[in-house]
């Protein structure tokens, strides 16, 4: 939902206005295993977070529409976007996932937001005195 | 806003493992954990109960909590087992040792006993089994208004599908008795990548039955009101408090004070009168 200013013509500024929540939500994720050598290719990843999904919740879990957007295969960390009623369903099934392949493995969510642009810093890195 | 707890490291002897567990946690924002020892009395013979190891035996300097700052806060925890109503004993000294105390009691009389009179912190809730009673309203009732704490903890259901079944299914039917009120939830962890975060677990909490505030808070505020509840335990009405001395020695007179500003114009108001 955006209006323009309409009083201000010259204005270059244009006020955004969000009435609805946001549809998407956004993960950054990091994927940590026991054996750190462990290749993942981002299809592998997805289909892990798929059937983390599946166990869960089902059939209908399993037809939650999210996207794996960007992915580092060396340091195995991703950003996801999930419709934001499936937030709950999909972040659940990944705190619940413990094995990857019968080695341990454990999702670490860094950061969530409803909005991309808030990913790209982490205030928690932060050194504070 | 209060900050995060994880109120149940499990112990273990290896004490890399232990300090590993210790870290992530203050890795992931845990601000205070406890360890914890389990102990199951059995009928057949007396068995000792454990002795908490100083943490200062397992690491030098405290991990820095992530995003605070500040060295996490490590404190030692006691669960008993209880199979018969006397494994429990409430005046041993023993008990004294530890920061926080806890039961698991596995019957439906002991869990209302654990509820009404025990002198406790935490009641566990059995996550590894199906739950071998209901939960009734009056037991859990008297609990909260006691200030005694129900756990449920999560370690299970990441290690195996049937557990995280059992742990499912008794978590919300707590929930659906006690309505959120004084849960609070934990690890249980053995091992570093059973930890997971604070705001995974708040999260988790809304899959267990929890509303959005009262699941933040099951890791944060209730735990708080949990370590707060141990620390009233040994006072007199959370006033009073009486430790031995071990020094026969009189205590060495401290240096007298230097006369700063605040003491001299008191003792001004002193002499005028």
């Amino acid at each position: 939902m955006r209006r323009e200013d309409e009083t201000d013509e010259t204005s270059v500024f244009r006020r955004v206005v969000l009435k609805n929540a946001s549809p998407y939500h956004y993960m950054k994720i990091c994927l940590v295993l026991d054996d750190e050598s462990t290749k993942l290719s981002a299809v592998d990843l997805k289909l892990f977070i798929l059937t983390g999904l599946k166990n869960l919740f089902g059939e209908v879990g399993a037809a939650i529409s999210f996207d794996l957007l960007k992915y580092d295969e060396d340091t195995l960390s991703g950003l996801l976007r999930v419709p934001s009623r499936s937030l709950v369903k999909l972040w659940s099934s990944l705190t619940l996932l413990g094995f990857y392949q019968n080695q341990a493995c454990a999702f670490r969510v860094l950061q969530v937001s409803p909005y991309l642009l808030s990913l790209t810093g982490n205030s928690r890195e932060l050194k504070l005195d | 806003m209060s900050v995060f707890m994880d109120l149940n490291l499990s112990f273990c002897a290896d004490k890399s493992r232990l300090r590993s567990l210790i870290e992530t946690a203050a890795h992931l924002g845990f601000s205070t954990v406890a360890v914890n020892y389990t102990f199951e009395p059995t009928a057949k013979k007396k068995q000792e109960i454990p002795a908490p190891m100083p943490i200062t035996d397992l690491m030098d300097q405290l991990p820095v909590v992530q995003g605070r700052s500040r060295p996490i806060r490590v404190l030692n925890r006691l669960t008993v087992v209880m199979s018969d109503s006397s494994h429990f004993r409430p005046t041993a000294p023993e008990y004294r040792r530890f920061d926080l105390l806890a039961v698991q009691p596995t019957s439906e009389k002991l869990f209302h006993v654990a509820c009404m009179t025990l002198d406790i912190d935490i009641i566990c809730i059995t996550v590894t089994e199906k739950l071998p009673f209901f939960f009734k309203r009056a037991p859990i009732n008297g609990a909260v208004e006691r200030g005694v704490m129900f756990e449920v903890s999560y370690a299970a259901a990441i290690r195996d599908a049937t557990m995280r079944r059992y742990t499912i299914a008794n978590a919300t039917s707590l929930m659906e008795t006690c309505k959120g009120k004084n849960v609070i939830l934990s690890s249980a962890a053995e091992k570093p990548l059973e930890l997971r975060g604070p705001y995974d677990i708040t999260n988790l909490g809304l899959l267990f039955g929890l509303s959005d505030g009262d699941s933040k808070e099951a890791v944060s505020s209730t735990c708080r009101s949990a370590v707060l509840h141990a620390e009233t335990r040994w006072t007199a009405s959370g006033i009073i408090r009486t430790t031995k001395t071990c020094s026969v020695t009189p205590i060495q007179q401290e240096a007298p004070p230097e006369e700063s500003d605040a003491p001299a114009a008191k003792k001004a108001k002193l002499e005028d009168e």
